[in-house]
């Protein structure tokens, strides 16, 4: 059995006391990653902070500026929101694309973007939303675009002494149809081969992919042939891809099968979304 | 025959309310007294000489009672070949091998402890692949080789990495070739898969100050862990006890002896305590039984009308680092060599090689998923150069009653045709139904691999109110064991079902049997147990005889009462009889009734050492699956539309229970068929935790037809056979022909993964 | 020696007050401090569902909560269905249909099941296969355990 301290918080400046002084403190939500990623060795924390009882975490709501997911929301609860099955379903797929049901029981959005795994299912839908994060500290609030928010695999652009406080998807929303789409090795619960993302906002596109770089990536190259010079051979657009992306050969498929499935599911997203 | 009343119904499973509440007990959630906690250090290269081994520091971190290494063991282990050392002794030939453990009062103290543990190894060169391993520059692996004790029907090849070559001849390969119009040869690869059981391998033990050793323990066959004990601890029998619990999955990873020794030397420094050892997933996916990989050649030899006359097939099985059990899949696999089909001339050579890979095994199929694999892919590749239909082939070519195995054995109570064609018959055969759809179809044949004087045995005990308990030595680790003992028992006794306990084993109370392995139990126990019902029913008749004075021929059990047929008003209720039976005048007649029946083949032989000819079957089970597909033809993702399994189970004892061994074993091939291969580098397992090897999840699984032939098995106990792991064998190759139906691209192997159909259909572009 | 907390909560309807070791998984706190041993160990990462239980009516993997976490919640074990020595419904027919081989996964294949009939009492094939896509079954009891729980649902 695994030994540290274990503290939960009860306001969030409890919240900062304890990770600015401490080393090797880490925040517990949902504790899917967490769990796993001590057994294995990858986090040797001396404490947990147990932030999910913080009713500042627990918001899921929609304002007149848009959908504001809170770090202690579980994927499930997500999956479920009214507002985010209407406006944003891309979001609810990628979230129901995480883990089994039970995983996502406990299972948060903030978490699994904290994990900052390439192939995070949630990632490139966020990415294709403008979404935001929204992170606090003793020192303050700072919002940081999805974008910049995975630095490599595993890091994120957040701070000693910071936690992502929520996860914010501005209005307007698409009004269009999205897709998230995603191989794997079962096609049942598994980890994505390849998660692709593509969102249509009216005439436009937005595409993201996952598990083929370092870090869930923009396909700005099939964005501008898209957006900027009318493309509309879905095929051809969807080879731009490969300039996007730089996959690795790993347990759960080769370069080459990554070049290629991202291609056919940008393809197919393109189709789904971009044609009435 | 009389009609069955018990034998041929769907019965509740026996073990079901404790298993649908939380109470059935398996042996983790047994309290067995102070305890104490085993974790062991693993090897961290492939092959390599121990050159320093320091257990100082562990020995001192606080909880800890004692750090054995492979010298504390006094010999070696092994159920066929004893290569195995229970620790490596001087050198580690896989990565992962168990080099020490550590018994603490905490399994956290025994966890830091083990990292204390200092070890060097002077890194030998490894060899990873079989067919490296056969040539004369190889590494060699086992050094003293030509020292191992052996079951004498193996032929290891001291001075090589051969631990076991099986030959076979039949007819004349050369004569068959010749009569041939067509000659294909081709090779065939099958990969290491995982059983991965639910529960993993655990086992505890305690030493009595009276010198007896108690053992619980996961294993399929407490009795082969009594005697593998026995002889290697140097423990008479009777001061060995093997208690087993409900198993939570076996499919041949539980089976002959595993960890059960591990923990024996610290039971007997710290006598009362019990220790215990629980293997984590990842310590049960690297260092238990894999299913061993065969790089198969098979040459086949056709006529234009589809009849093979000549098959050479040449097996190198990749053992592992220690195959004391593998050889005898290897010699399975030899002596099955024809599959489901009568071949008159073969020539069969079987290669158990040793390499630094993890452990090879007993696998649910015992070698023969990996072997028909070849054989019915190769019946594809004929079907499609003859331009025939591949069922045709298969009828053409498949075993009759009256054909011949490739041992030679003549077989008997055979339906194979029937099993083919009613599969065939569901998923619409010989139908075409649009692009990128496919059918494909695979026989399959299964015998007991066992050796031919595996025995059984059981014991059957009334009570005083005609209630009884069956005992036998076989496990209950999910097939069925209990209820259809149980419902054979009922048939035999005249005893309702409900009215029969029967338990788990447990060697000090249970009569003996080999092993629960080989879907053989249902025969060979089924069969022991017949006769001991039979046994006690004629002490009830003989009982009832004296007290009524009626001829036992002219009276009749019920289950209640015992009358004459002749006067029906002459009768005594199944108390009087079994409770201390006596006279009116208080006379004693009997005292209380306790069947025994005991079990050995007697249609088994053993066979020539050049030939391989003889009869190794005890008997045979035949069956079928057909798919329909359908493929994506640019992910390579395969759908299954349709899946049809059959197998001819002689009598059904429990036809429900049939089906579910029926799905199970299918599923099972399924998930082989599409997901699994376990990984290594250079002997490193990559993939040892469900992250990483996925299985097939309720998702995966499609609805399934599933038809239960009985053709009576002449000797099997009210006509049955076994069939808990035949269903597994035809599920690769029939996906696999299906999809070559489909898409017109041919796979040498598998899992089907998307990516690895995507490269198959690249590659014919 | 780790740390221990004192924690309140509820055990298929009973209050109770333990102390929890830090660093204990829910799993661990279950089997070896409650004695509720139908909870079963399989594979300590979430994978195999052999430790579902219901929280707060919710189906999760014991192994991926600590004990300490339990404080101030309702626990549901598959001992807990059964009421008065009465099989739940799932549980019945999980024997009607044979939904399981070993039984080793049973207990949380039978935790996921009910927690979908709450939710949904009339569940289709293609929310049961995802309702217990986390619960790993070897002995392939996929088909009977899909026709167990339709049997159970609500006309």
């Amino acid at each position: 059995m695994l030994s540290y301290e274990y503290v939960k918080c009860t306001d969030l400046n409890q919240v900062f006391q304890l990770m600015d002084k401490g080393e090797q403190v880490y925040p517990l939500a949902g504790g899917t990653d967490l769990m796993v990623g001590m057994r294995g060795g990858k986090y040797a924390a001396k404490m947990l902070i147990d932030i999910k009882g913080l009713e500042e975490l627990k918001v899921l709501k929609e304002d007149e500026k848009g959908i504001t997911i809170g770090a202690a929301v579980t994927l499930n609860e997500i999956t479920l929101f009214a507002p985010v099955q209407k406006n944003i379903p891309i979001l609810a797929d990628g979230c129901h694309s995480v883990g089994s049901y039970s995983i996502r029981n406990r299972a948060t959005l903030a978490g699994n973007i904290c994990n900052a795994s390439p192939a995070a299912d949630t990632a490139a839908p966020l990415c294709c939303l403008d979404a935001s994060v929204n992170i606090v500290s003793s020192s303050g609030t700072r919002a940081v675009p999805i974008g910049e928010f995975f630095t490599g695999p595993g890091k994120t652009a957040l701070q000693k002494g910071e936690l992502v406080q929520s996860i914010f998807i501005p209005k307007p929303y698409p009004q269009a149809k999205g897709v998230y789409s995603k191989a794997s090795r079962t096609g049942s619960v598994d980890l994505a081969t390849v998660g692709v993302a593509v969102q249509s906002w009216g005439n436009q596109v937005r595409i993201a992919v996952g598990a083929v770089a370092p870090t869930p990536v923009r396909a700005v190259s099939v964005e501008k042939a898209v957006n900027e010079k009318g493309e509309k051979d879905w095929a051809n657009a969807a080879k731009l891809v490969h300039n996007d992306i730089s996959p690795i050969t790993d347990l759960r498929g080769s370069r080459e099968y990554r070049f290629h499935m991202v291609e056919v599911l940008v393809r197919r997203g393109l189709e789904q979304t971009m044609e009435v | 025959m009389a009609e069955l009343k018990y034998v041929g119904t769907s019965v509740p499973r026996k073990d079901a309310i404790e298993k649908v509440t939380g109470s059935a007990q398996f042996i983790e959630d047994r309290f067995l007294g102070p305890m104490l906690y085993a974790k062991m250090k693993k090897s961290t290269v492939a092959h390599g000489k121990i050159k320093r081994l320091d257990t100082t520091k562990a020995l001192k971190h606080p909880g800890v009672k004692a750090v054995l290494t492979g010298k504390d063991y006094p010999n070696k282990i092994g159920l066929y070949l004893v290569d195995r050392d229970f620790m490596a002794v001087e050198k580690v030939r896989f990565w992962g091998e168990p080099v020490a453990i550590v018994a603490a009062v905490t399994e956290q103290a025994a966890v830091e402890a083990v990292e204390l543990i200092e070890v060097e190894y002077e890194e030998l060169p490894g060899v990873f692949d079989p067919i490296e391993a056969m040539k004369p520059d190889a590494p060699i692996i086992h050094e003293d080789l030509g020292s191992y004790d052996l079951v004498p029907i193996f032929y290891p090849q001291p001075g090589t990495n051969i631990a076991n070559h099986f030959k076979l001849r039949k007819g004349d390969v050369d004569k068959g070739f010749a009569e041939a119009d067509m000659v294909i040869e081709r090779d065939y690869y099958v990969p290491q898969m995982q059983h991965v059981p639910i529960e993993t391998h655990k086992a505890a033990a305690h030493w009595s100050p009276d010198g007896k050793l108690t053992i619980w323990s996961t294993a399929q066959s407490p009795n082969v862990v009594r005697q593998l004990l026995a002889k290697s601890m140097n423990i008479p029998m009777h001061k060995i006890r093997i208690i087993s619990s409900y198993i939570g999955g076996g499919f041949g990873c539980k089976a002959g002896a595993s960890l059960e020794g591990l923990v024996v030397p610290f039971a007997q420094k710290f006598p009362g305590h019990v220790v215990r050892i629980v293997f984590n997933r990842e310590e049960d996916m690297q260092g238990t039984f894999t299913r061993q990989a065969l790089n198969a050649h098979l040459k086949t030899g056709v006529r234009k009308n589809g009849r093979i006359t000549a098959l050479e097939y040449k097996m190198i099985w990749d053992g592992g680092a220690y195959t004391e059990y593998g050889v005898n899949i290897v010699r399975a696999a030899g002596y099955s060599s024809t599959g489901a089909y009568d071949i008159p001339n073969v020539k069969t050579d079987s290669y158990c090689v040793y390499t630094n890979n993890s452990i090879g095994g007993p696998v649910r199929g015992f070698g023969m998923c990996e072997m028909q694999w070849g054989i019915e892919r190769q019946l594809e590749a004929i079907a499609k150069e003859l331009k025939m239909d591949p069922l045709e082939i298969r009828l053409i070519n498949g075993m009759k009653e009256g054909s011949t195995t490739a041992s030679g054995q003549v077989v008997h109570d055979v339906a194979f045709d029937k099993c083919l064609k009613i599969v065939a018959e569901k998923i619409g055969w010989g139908k075409k139904e649009g692009n990128f759809r496919g059918k494909g179809i695979a026989g399959l044949v299964k015998c007991p691999a066992q050796p031919s004087n595996a025995a059984s045995s059981a014991i059957i005990r009334i009570n005083e109110d005609g209630t009884a308990h069956v005992m036998v030595g076989a496990t209950e680790m999910g097939q069925g064991m209990l209820t259809v003992i149980s419902q054979i028992a009922a048939e035999g006794l005249h005893i309702p079902v409900d009215k029969i306990d029967i338990k788990v084993p447990d060697t000090d109370f249970t009569p003996y049997e080999w092993q629960s392995v080989g879907s053989r139990i249902t025969y060979t126990c089924g069969t022991s147990v017949k006769r001991a019902a039979e046994d006690a029913l004629g002490q009830i008749y003989r009982n009832a005889s004296n007290l009524l004075e009626v001829p036992p021929e002219d009276l009749i059990f019920d289950g209640e009462k015992v009358y004459s047929t002749k006067d029906p008003t002459k009768s005594a209720t199944i108390r009087e009889v079994a409770d201390s039976c006596k006279k009116c005048t208080g006379e004693g007649i009997a005292g209380p009734i306790i069947g025994t029946g005991s079990f050995v083949p007697t249609n088994m032989t053993n066979l020539d050492s050049e030939t391989g000819q003889g009869n190794p079957g005890m008997f045979y089970c035949f069956g079928a699956t057909a798919v329909e597909v359908e493929v994506d033809p640019e992910t390579g993702v395969i759908k299954i539309l349709q899946l049809a399994a059959s197998i001819d189970s002689g009598k059904a004892i429990n036809p429900r229970l049939c089906t579910t061994q029926l799905h199970g074993g299918t599923i099972m091939g399924l998930s082989t068929a599409l997901y699994e291969e376990v990984l290594f580098d250079k002997g490193i397992m990559l993939n040892r935790n469900f992250t990483d090897y996925k299985i097939a999840t309720i998702e995966n699984v499609p609805h399934m037809d599933s038809f239960i032939i009985e053709t009576p098995e002449t000797n099997g106990p009210y006509g049955a056979r076994g069939i808990g792991e035949q269903p597994m064998i035809g599920v690769a190759p029939a996906i696999a022909n299906a999809v070559c139906d489909a898409l017109g691209v041919d796979f040498n192997t598998f899992p089907l993964t998307p990516e690895r159909v995507w490269r198959a259909i690249k590659a014919k572009q | 020696m780790s740390e221990k907390v004192n924690i309140n909560f509820s055990v298929n309807g009973d209050q109770e007050t333990r102390e929890a070791v830090v660093g204990q998984t829910l799993l661990k706190f279950i089997r070896d401090e409650l004695h509720l041993t139908g909870t079963k160990e399989g594979c300590e990462i979430g994978e195999c569902g052999a430790c579902i239980v219901l929280l707060n009516g919710k189906p999760v993997n014991s192994c991926m909560v600590l004990a300490v976490e339990l404080d101030g919640q309702e626990l549901v074990t598959i001992e807990g269905l059964a009421k008065n020595g009465e099989l739940d419904r799932i549980q019945q027919a999980f024997i009607d249909h044979a939904a399981f081989q070993c039984g080793y996964c049973t207990p949380g294949m039978i935790i996921s099941a009910r927690a979908l009939l709450d939710r949904k009492p009339s569940p289709t094939d293609e929310d049961i296969n995802e309702a217990l896509s986390g619960n790993l079954c070897r002995c392939g009891a996929y088909q009977e355990i899909r026709e167990a729980i339709k049997a159970s649902s609500k006309k």
